[in-house]
């Protein structure tokens, strides 16, 4: 069975409106990192992008959250297929 | 008696459980970083005999790894090092039900403290909407405390919170706390070694530290605030010995500090093992999503925003219009009922002149500031301000800011003051520094009587589009604009040449949309009520009293007040002699110019009327300016004591705003016009004109520097935009 997901990791920002995702990785700035983790971003959790752009607006977990990283971190999503 | 300590995530609903708690009148909102600094309050504790417990609302957090100067009270009062307050006796820890997993992280830190904890499990009540079942007696068990559900906003579940936590009090719930039962028994033994060193040296060198902090010592970041608890003596071996330690601990495979949430998240993910179920649900497409779309939407939400920011202010003149004009003819009536009891002298003059005509022109102004509250309160409850804070992260990104700093910014139009003790929820020192200083130039409601007085007078009444879009309210929304548009290049200049570095990340959590609390915002409305009212019977009142002195005194009263006694006297007759009433009336008017010229303030606005004549002032004008330095709404009492010394006594009915328009210098020409008003609110919205804001800047600083600069480069700029104002508008 294939899993639900394609194998291909993209940066959080790269993913197309209303299109979910699984966080698959994590990185950047160490403390930067520890933050969005503290905050419930982390691996294994689903991301539904609702507004993208450079600061873009996610649903995570039924919580919306809105995100500007300028590069210090970079979520890492495994796009859901529709 | 006993203290409590009430801590959350932030938008979990801790401020309304604590009002629920304490029957207190803690401000709520809908946003986060609504509480920045721990607020005090009492509750009863039953059954008979009642005790008395003290509960201290924390500011929301994240966790107890302390970013932004409100995480760190939380956890200043937690450790017992906040001045003025005992380490609290238990905690209640309110987590919000709806994204369990995420709450407990903070619960992970909070129970490894060592202190009776109590969950309260809050929006229970949404639970069923999101699909969400969660089983509280084993999630109680599972996490080793007492667990009650609740709904603080609905009052639900209040009697069983109070109730656990008096046993909780009593003892009859003792926590359980072996270090395997808690999220840190999952670190490695080699980092709970380090700890121990560190602990035990701080504490051979007279720093004795809670196990807790020489831990966020290890893991925390050197600039954190954790670190603010180290004498400065032993600051650098610390963080020398915390580098090694580090080192030590990443050749064994422990990488700080992304250890820590992977340890608590495993915890968390055992403890709530088959006490949460959730059932899928289809959030796409929701309200709130739709909504978004349209409120967030780069240009459209935009427009939206300043649309909205236009109706306020054009609906502010349209409401405020009738009971403004109420208050003024009571004011005026009071005032004729006081001169018709008393004969011409100090004393008449001293109430009808300085108290009522001074507060009375203050008073004039609630009915707006009022409304302003209204709206104010329905934005910040209904959850908008954060999407609005969103929206502006866009553009204030290209100046080096983030949204973050919107909030506050937007709070700065009720009161510069909560607004600069907002920049608390700021993580980059030198955002929040930027905000700090560019927060006083956001048009407060001080400016209000300001800028209504000046435009009610000098800017006609017109309407436009078949009568919606009135010029008054326009002019209005304009000056309120004014301080915020030249915010924007002072904090670009800010960014690049006093706070330089690298352009700060932005996140922060979105709360839910909801209808606003029609008691939140009464409350709101009239909590800023009291404090214009408060305000006006204090500070206004002795600045009325002190200008009606300097304007009265030196100078022989004898003359004017017989000619005024006569002059009251003939308008007391039915059929007076209007040759002898017009050449008393003139009279009066003579010796009253003559007395307030010859006058401390007379005298005083001769000196200052060189350095105000290029803004387009007269003497009058510049010393109610100077006289409202220590705040800015003494203007308005400084002008209607100065115009009702001034005049003759029938002018009092007649309002400031007639005064103004009547008010002429000693060439005949009249002293005010269109664009001595302009230059007045230029300057108005420019200018440092109150010493709370600059005790504040103060205080959030921990210098004097940072005030000085405020006043210095505000005042500057005032003066130069109140030049340009008049310059361009006397042309135009």
């Amino acid at each position: 069975m294939s899993p639900p997901w394609n194998l291909n990791a993209v940066p959080v920002e790269y993913l197309a409106p209303e299109t979910e995702g699984v966080v698959v990785d994590l990185c950047g700035e160490e403390k930067n990192v520890h933050r969005l983790e503290e905050l419930g971003i982390r691996c294994g959790c689903k991301i539904r992008m609702l507004c993208p752009g450079e600061t873009c607006l996610l649903a995570i977990e039924g919580k919306k959250m809105c995100l500007r990283l300028n590069s210090t971190a970079e979520i890492l999503v495994q796009p859901l297929t529709p | 008696m006993p203290t409590v300590a009430l801590i959350g995530n932030p938008n979990t609903g801790k401020s309304s459980l604590f009002n629920a708690l304490c029957g207190g009148q803690a401000r709520v909102g809908n946003y986060p970083g609504v509480t920045v600094e721990h607020k005090t309050g009492r509750m009863q504790l039953g059954p008979p005999p009642l005790k008395i417990v003290e509960l201290v609302d924390l500011p929301g957090t994240y966790s107890l790894s302390a970013r932004s100067a409100d995480e760190a009270v939380s956890v200043e009062v937690l450790s017992g090092e906040m001045p003025g307050l005992t380490r609290p006796d238990a905690v209640i820890v309110i987590l919000d039900a709806t994204n369990l997993e995420r709450n407990l992280y903070l619960l992970s830190q909070v129970l490894e403290l060592q202190l009776p904890t109590l969950v309260a499990l809050n929006m229970w009540d949404r639970l069923g909407s999101e699909g969400i079942a969660i089983d509280p007696k084993m999630l109680s068990e599972s996490l080793g405390v007492p667990v009650v559900c609740t709904s603080a906003s609905k009052m639900i579940g209040i009697a069983d919170l109070k109730l656990a936590l008096s046993d909780l009090l009593s003892g009859a719930a003792k926590p359980l706390r072996s270090r395997e039962s808690l999220a840190c028994g999952a670190f490695p033994e080699s980092f709970h070694r380090q700890v121990d060193e560190l602990q035990r040296f701080l504490e051979s060198q007279g720093c004795p530290l809670l196990r807790f902090q020489a831990e966020r010592l290890l893991i925390d970041d050197p600039q954190a605030h954790s670190y603010r608890v180290i004498p400065r003596g032993l600051a650098a071996w610390v963080t020398q010995r915390v580098g090694q330690s580090r080192q030590e601990l990443a050749d064994q495979g422990v990488l700080i500090p992304l250890f820590e949430t992977r340890a608590r998240y495993a915890w968390i993910k055992q403890r709530v093992a088959g006490a949460i179920q959730r059932s899928p649900m289809d959030r796409k497409n929701s309200g709130s999503d739709q909504f978004d779309r349209w409120l967030t939407h780069r240009w459209f939400g935009l427009l939206f925003f300043i649309l909205l920011m236009f109706l306020i202010f054009q609906s502010i003149t349209w409401i405020a219009s009738w009971p403004m004009d109420g208050i003024n003819l009571a004011c005026g009536w009071l005032a004729d009922q006081v001169a018709s009891m008393m004969a011409p002298g100090p004393l008449r003059s001293l109430l009808v002149d300085g108290v009522l005509g001074g507060i009375g022109s203050v008073l004039v102004f609630l009915p707006q500031i009022a409304i302003l509250f209204f709206f104010i309160a329905v934005l910040e409850d209904c959850g908008y301000m954060s999407r609005a804070a969103f929206m502006m992260d866009k553009f204030m990104s290209v100046i080096g800011m983030s949204g973050k700093s919107f909030l506050p910014l937007m709070s700065s139009f009720a009161c510069a003051i909560p607004g600069i003790m907002a920049t608390r929820t700021i993580e980059n020192r030198r955002d929040r520094m930027v905000t700090l200083l560019i927060a006083p130039l956001m048009s407060c409601s001080a400016r209000w009587p300001v800028y209504v007085l000046m435009v009610s007078a000098f800017v006609p009444n017109r309407s436009y589009l078949s009568g919606w879009v009135g010029l008054q309210g326009a002019v209005l929304f304009g000056i309120m604009c004014v301080g915020a548009l030249v915010s924007i290049p002072v904090a670009w200049l800010l960014k690049r040449f006093v706070f330089p570095g690298d352009p700060s990340t932005f996140i922060m959590e979105l709360s839910s949309y909801k209808w606003p609390s029609l008691r939140v915002v009464i409350m709101r409305v009239w909590e800023r009520v009291l404090s214009f009212i408060a305000r006006a019977g204090s500070l206004i009142f002795i600045t009325s009293v002190l200008v009606w002195a300097a304007a009265y005194f030196p100078g022989d009263h004898g003359p004017a007040d017989k000619a005024q006694a006569e002059l009251e006297a003939q308008e007391s007759m039915n059929n007076p002699d209007t040759t002898k009433l017009e050449s008393l009336r003139e009279q009066v008017h003579r010796y009253n110019a003559q007395l307030i010229s010859q006058s401390y303030l007379g005298r005083a606005g001769d000196w200052i009327e060189p350095i105000v004549r290029p803004l387009g002032w007269d003497g009058k004008i510049g010393i109610a300016v100077l006289a409202s330095f220590p705040a800015r709404e003494v203007i308005v009492a400084t002008l209607g004591t100065i115009y009702s010394l001034g005049s003759d006594q029938d002018q009092h009915s007649q309002g400031l705003v007639d005064q103004l328009r009547a008010a002429t210098g000693p060439d005949g020409k009249a002293v005010y016009s269109l664009a001595t008003a302009c230059s007045i609110m230029v300057f108005f919205a420019l200018c440092a004109q109150c010493v709370s804001t600059l005790v504040t800047i103060r205080r959030e600083t921990n210098s004097w520097r940072w005030p000085i600069f405020s006043f210095v480069y505000m005042t500057t700029l005032a003066y130069i935009g109140a030049w340009i104002a008049y310059s361009f508008m006397s042309r135009w």
